[in-house]
């Protein structure tokens, strides 16, 4: 699900540029943004429950986002990979900042949580660090830690899944 | 017993000239022969008192020897260090610092240690943190405005109040993307935060801050000699780390509240004006080397640099070859 906060950031965005029409759909959740006379209208609807084959963002996104800051960093909108697995889960732990993922406490160190492991809403399941602030991901939900997203040492976005949670 | 310490220590510092034995005893409520104890065991710690027949009372000079009724004496902050906790040694300050602030504790509360003995840095990369010669602290805050992604910022602002502190010894201070201090190219002081958040919300920040003061050459580690070292090495002057304290805890206090106030607009000037290697070419590790020219930070904090073809880039997370 898209946070409130999520959502404004995208009204903010899209209002700030040309894009008239933007659809972005992740695990249940649809929203679509319309600009008509100038103004931003929001569409919010729930899809199915089940996880939907993800689609990458609509390709208009893109280019504005590069317009703003060239090069890399669309940060506010999450690249997401074209998800061709068929892994069954419940929700999503996503990234809450731009940085760097590590798995582990310290290189030494063994993983915070690897496939198989279960969770509860206090476990942390990794760090993410951007500008030397070390952020310990909770996990925020009870659950099976079904699949890792990305690897270790991996730059990951604003909102970029990070791993998938199945109710145990 | 302790915080009569601290009344009484507080009562003195906010006092111009003498103080009756008398005027303590009544404003502390106790015995006029508690206050002639209290003050011998401040003499113990370190303190310098001035008894004078008839006039009372005068603190002249606070001992260097650190603890918790020196580093608080005239601590001028409304919140941060006002609740402080000093240890002889500890492994790590950020580790009693996070226990804490799961217990709660509050804004502003502050961890400074005599030595630590596993002191962290990046990845908990070693710190070398030898008892008496430098300040080890971390301080909880709990920014209620803030958004985790953008809480990295909170380094940038201490960097900057950090430098702009040390500036007046007077120091040619600058700040190596995004978190450390350094003097004529060494390291003097390093930053770490840590955050514990919620995807919208920050529960606390745990903000680490480690500055070498008092160490001498061969105070250093062999490993460590020819990329760190200390105000005394810089200056010729040793310092005493009580006032160190107070003047890095009133200027990051100070910072702290412009930046919750008035975002980081202000200080990513600041920041830029006091940037190591700013116009200069660098070298990035992302994925691979490449060559980039240090153009300044984003709005965000993010670091700005050019590459070998005119393109600009924002680097988040990155390793960069100095």
């Amino acid at each position: 699900m898209l946070k409130v906060q999520e959502v404004r950031e995208l009204i903010k965005l899209i209002d700030e540029s040309s894009i008239s029409d933007f659809t972005y759909e992740t695990n249940g959740t649809k929203v679509t943004l319309k600009k008509e006379q100038g103004e931003v209208v929001t569409v919010s609807k729930s899809v199915q429950e089940q996880p939907v084959q993800q689609e990458a963002p609509q390709p208009s996104a893109k280019p504005k986002v590069e317009k703003e800051e060239p090069k890399e960093e669309p940060k506010e909108v999450p690249a997401e990979e074209p998800a061709t697995t068929s892994t069954d889960f419940d929700h999503e732990i996503v990234s809450p900042m731009v940085g760097t993922f590590y798995a582990s406490p310290s290189p030494d160190d063994d993983s915070y949580v690897k496939v198989g492991d279960t969770v509860d809403a206090n476990s942390v399941v990794c760090i993410v660090e951007a500008m030397k602030l070390f952020n310990e991901i909770e996990a925020e939900v009870k659950g099976e830690i079904v699949e890792i997203l990305v690897d270790d040492g991996e730059l990951v976005e604003y909102g970029q899944p990070l791993f998938r949670v199945k109710n145990k | 017993m302790e915080s009569t310490r601290k009344q009484l220590i507080d009562f003195l510092s906010n006092h111009q000239g003498y103080v009756s034995g008398q005027e303590l005893s009544e404003q502390l409520n106790i015995s006029r022969s508690a206050v002639w104890k209290h003050m011998n065991h401040l003499k113990k710690e370190g303190y310098q008192i001035e008894g004078i027949t008839n006039k009372g009372y005068r603190i002249i000079e606070i001992p260097n020897q650190m603890n918790e009724s020196s580093l608080q004496w005239n601590l001028q902050t409304k919140w941060l260090g006002q609740s402080l906790i000093y240890k002889e040694s500890v492994r790590s300050t950020q580790l009693v610092a996070h226990d804490l602030a799961r217990k709660d504790a509050k804004q502003g509360s502050v961890i400074v240690a005599g030595e630590q003995t596993s002191g962290r840095g990046r990845m908990r990369r070693h710190w070398d943190s030898k008892a008496g010669l430098g300040l080890w602290f971390s301080s909880i805050l709990r920014p209620d405005n803030i958004e985790p992604k953008d809480a990295s910022q909170l380094t940038l602002v201490a960097a900057v109040a950090i430098a702009q502190y040390l500036e007046k010894f007077p120091v040619d201070v600058k700040i190596k993307w995004p978190n450390d201090l350094f003097l004529n190219g060494k390291k003097l002081a390093g930053i770490l935060t840590e955050m514990q958040a919620e995807q919208d919300a920050i529960q606390y920040i745990v903000l680490g801050i480690g500055m070498n003061i008092n160490h001498t050459q061969d105070d250093l580690h062999e490993t460590v000699k020819e990329k760190a070292t200390s105000l005394l090495i810089e200056t010729g002057e040793s310092f005493n780390l009580n006032e160190v304290l107070n003047g890095l805890l009133m200027n990051i206090e100070r910072k702290y509240e412009l930046f919750i106030e008035e975002g980081f607009h202000e200080i990513k000037h600041e920041w830029e004006q006091l940037a190591y290697k700013m116009g200069e070419w660098i070298i990035v590790k992302t994925h691979k080397e490449w060559q980039a020219q240090l153009i300044g930070i984003h709005e965000d904090g993010a670091l700005k640099v050019r590459d070998t073809d005119g393109q600009q880039h924002e680097l988040y997370s990155a390793e960069i070859l100095w």
